[in-house]
């Protein structure tokens, strides 16, 4: 028996989408309170912190939720009772049990989606919270809404193995990481228990030829790509962080690479660049000096500024792979997407999304090919619908065991 | 006007007099001496060196718009070797020719030297004063690439002239990245029956596996006193790390020295000249703290992402300007990260480049021990 087996799903459903209200209101205290704190941990700027915060709490809503839970397990109602799942068999999908998320430290509240999943299959969540609090804040939110959910949701904070829980106690677990961190994580995990893996992932944009009709257009496109690009400082999965560019479109790739540096500067005004270490300071700068000095010598472009608040190189040499700074971004001109795709492997890329501009299906084709969770347009790619698969992942069908019953 | 030969004779005979003044009598370069030969070699350069000129002039930096200060001469991505030829000459009258170490996209680049002389001249210089500030005449035992497998490794090219210059005997134990123990082992047990000073060159990836061999015989050896180890390269490219700290202790307790007996050297394949911790020949000490030093010739700058020099005490990024890179380029930007003081350098780290990120690396945190 979980805390909530017993709770109506809609009912849950419902506090879950009333406690987001509730946080998507940039005058919620709990809401304020937490500000400071996740520009301390992150060193985001307060825009970027209150647009992350936005996303998220908005797109939790009691239909996108139901939604979601219906199109991967027929309907709600299965998490409360048995339903008509084929002609011969009803099915009645249970809490797997147990839930435990390790948290990101990178980006905004990357736990909480699992987690409210987790609660909506009636699981009992334990979350690795980060310093900032914003899972244990919302928590308290959900309990409020619902008084099972002191019970059913948990957040703690632990920094090492000596006070970390025992994942053996768990009948799933969730964590983002490294493969070689996940890997380890997977060690401490008991035998039954599924583990929900969110390795680090990349995402890349890729503009067709047919995208570059015109300057107008070039200049909307650029203006989208740089707000993927300069977004959560390029940290997440869902950040701008190769960029392929066709030749042959009215604009070439030279002017959008301008256009796209202008546009860069801009989305900066409305998120200003975030605080950065030494060491990222030194590794940008060293990557525009390097970049500088091919141009001066004929190879490529660079655009950039004084303090290397951004840098956008234009073609680099195909053997480098993507620069994984903040801000930082390759535009790599191609004749179409076969070498997009062997740029992809030649650097075994795990791509997490594509944003698309043009209309080819073979840029789709090879999307799919490299293995691609998530096809979406520029300016997007840092806004997935709830609904979406998290590196190809159902968001809730994995939090819940299907008990069938023959009719 | 004079010719480049001329020229570049004219600038190496200033280094050499240098060069030798430092390493006979210890006097330094004052600032106006530095900064006078800097600008000589850096206007030389623009006139030779092709690459670092169009770099240079797209920074607007001309033959007719020079810096005023040696700190305002622009300093070359150290990954700009990878790029072209770093040389005020013909590659191919090349002396010397060092190869950098690869990256993990597995291309290396190359720094030629024109003249072997004055690289021989400035390490010694620098190791002698540094390392061998006692005049001691050791035996070498180099966990380094040896120089007859590898000729294009500056490390190895370095300890071999040092060898020759300097040691009573010296033995090679790396073959690849294999250590040969059992011979290190034998020759190591033979000087200490003689109770003869030694030096152990090695890189820190190599001590490491020296330890791990070591502690599989359960063996502590301690050393003849005067006995020191140059420890150098840390761990770039490598997948395990250790921290320093606990990489000396564990030297100290297995071969019975203490942590003034090992010296760091800091230098890299883009550069002529060395660092090397000050704790043979510093007054005081450092209290945990590690202050590098080089030779008079050799300055580092601390900068910010614009490139100006930070203040004493800021972490920023290295620019080194070697003036004895007379026939490549005197300014290199590293992403190496220091800390200027007035006693010295303080080296902060060199790591591996940047890597992907994704979502998260919290799985780590939940698993560190």
């Amino acid at each position: 028996m979980t805390a909530l087996s017993a709770v109506p799903a809609a009912r849950i459903v419902r506090a879950i989408a009333d406690a987001a209200e509730r946080f998507a209101d940039a005058d919620f205290p709990p809401r304020v309170r937490l500000l400071d704190r996740i520009v301390e941990r992150t060193g985001y700027t307060l825009p970027v912190v209150e647009y992350a915060l936005d996303q998220l709490f908005f797109s939790i809503t009691a239909s996108a939720l139901e939604e979601t839970i219906a199109a991967e397990l027929g309907s709600l109602a299965a998490l409360d009772r048995f339903v008509d799942r084929t002609e011969t068999t009803q099915g009645h999908a249970r809490p797997i049990g147990r839930v435990a998320v390790i948290s990101s430290r990178t980006t905004i509240g990357v736990a909480i989606v699992p987690a409210i999943f987790a609660l909506c299959a009636k699981c009992d969540v334990l979350v690795k919270d980060r310093e900032d609090g914003l899972v244990r804040a919302f928590f308290s939110a959900l309990a409020e809404e619902l008084e099972p959910m002191a019970t059913a949701a948990r957040a703690e904070t632990w920094v090492g193995e000596s006070d970390a829980v025992d994942l053996r106690d768990f009948d799933a677990v969730v964590g983002f990481g490294s493969d070689a961190g996940l890997a380890r994580v997977r060690e401490r995990t008991a035998a039954h228990a599924p583990f929900i893996a969110f390795g680090s992932k990349a995402s890349v944009g890729y503009i067709g030829r047919e995208a570059l009709d015109d300057e107008t257009q070039a200049r909307l496109l650029a203006a989208d790509a740089a707000r993927d690009l300069v977004l959560y400082e390029t940290e997440g999965c869902l950040s701008l962080h190769a960029l392929f560019v066709e030749r042959g479109g009215a604009v070439a790739p030279t002017r959008f690479a301008e256009l796209f540096a202008t546009a860069i500067e801009r989305a900066a005004v409305e998120f200003p660049p975030g605080e950065r270490d030494a060491r990222a300071n030194a590794r940008l700068a060293s990557a525009r000096n390097l970049a500088a000095f091919r141009a001066a010598t004929g190879s490529g472009g660079v655009f950039s500024d004084e303090r290397a608040s951004y840098l956008a190189v234009l073609d680099p040499p195909a053997s480098e792979p993507p620069a994984f700074l903040p801000r930082a971004l390759a535009i790599r001109t191609i004749a179409g997407p076969d070498e997009a795709a062997a740029y992809l492997e030649r650097h075994a890329l795990p791509v997490e999304a594509m944003a698309i501009a043009g209309s080819r299906d073979e840029i789709v084709n090879m999307g799919l090919r490299m293995g691609v969770h998530r096809f979406t347009t520029l300016g997007r790619l840092q806004r997935p619908p709830l609904a979406n698969a998290h590196g190809g992942r159902p968001r809730v069908a994995e939090f819940v065991r299907w008990i069938t019953r023959d009719r | 006007m004079r010719s480049y030969r001329e020229e570049s004779a004219r600038l190496d005979e200033s280094l050499f007099a240098i060069v030798e003044r430092w390493h006979r009598s210890g006097e330094p370069m004052d600032d106006a001496e530095f900064e006078s030969l800097a600008l000589r070699i850096f206007t030389y350069q623009l006139r030779y060196n092709a690459p670092y000129a169009r770099y240079c002039a797209s920074l607007g930096i001309t033959p007719d718009r020079l810096p005023g200060s040696w700190h305002a001469i622009p300093p070359l991505p150290n990954g700009a070797f990878k790029e072209a030829a770093i040389a005020t000459f013909d590659p191919a009258h090349a002396e010397l020719a060092f190869e950098t170490s690869g990256t993990t996209q597995g291309v290396g680049g190359r720094h030629y030297m024109e003249r072997a002389a004055l690289y021989d001249a400035a390490l010694l210089a620098g190791f002698d004063r540094f390392m061998l500030p006692d005049h001691p005449h050791l035996r070498y035992f180099n966990l380094v690439p040896n120089p007859t497998e590898r000729k294009q490794s500056s490390l190895g090219y370095m300890m071999a002239q040092v060898c020759a210059a300097r040691a009573r005997a010296a033995g090679w134990y790396l073959r690849g990245d294999e250590l040969l123990i059992e011979p290190f082992l034998a020759d190591l047990s033979v000087e200490i029956e003689r109770g003869a000073p030694i030096c152990i060159a090695a890189t820190a990836f190599a001590l490491v596996h020296l330890l791990d061999a070591l502690r599989e015989r359960d063996l502590f050896v301690a050393l003849p006193s005067g006995s020191r180890i140059m420890e150098t390269g840390g761990f770039k490219g490598r997948s395990r790390v250790v921290e320093r700290d606990d990489l000396y202790d564990e030297l100290c307790e297995r071969f019975g020295m203490t942590h003034d007996a090992i010296v760091a050297e800091y230098g890299m394949t883009e550069l002529t000249s060395q660092y090397y911790d000050d704790v043979r020949i510093a007054r005081e000490p450092g209290h945990g703290v590690r202050y590098k030093v080089a030779p008079p010739w050799l300055r580092a700058r601390v900068v910010g992402p614009d490139g100006r020099t930070l203040p004493n005490g800021t972490v920023g990024a290295l620019v080194h300007v070697d003036l004895a890179n007379r026939s490549s380029c005197l300014a290199i930007q590293t992403e190496d990260l220091g800390v200027q003081f007035d006693r010295g350098l303080v080296l902060i780290g060199r790591e591996a480049g940047a890597e992907l990120r994704g979502c998260s690396l919290d799985a780590e945190d939940l698993i560190r021990r």
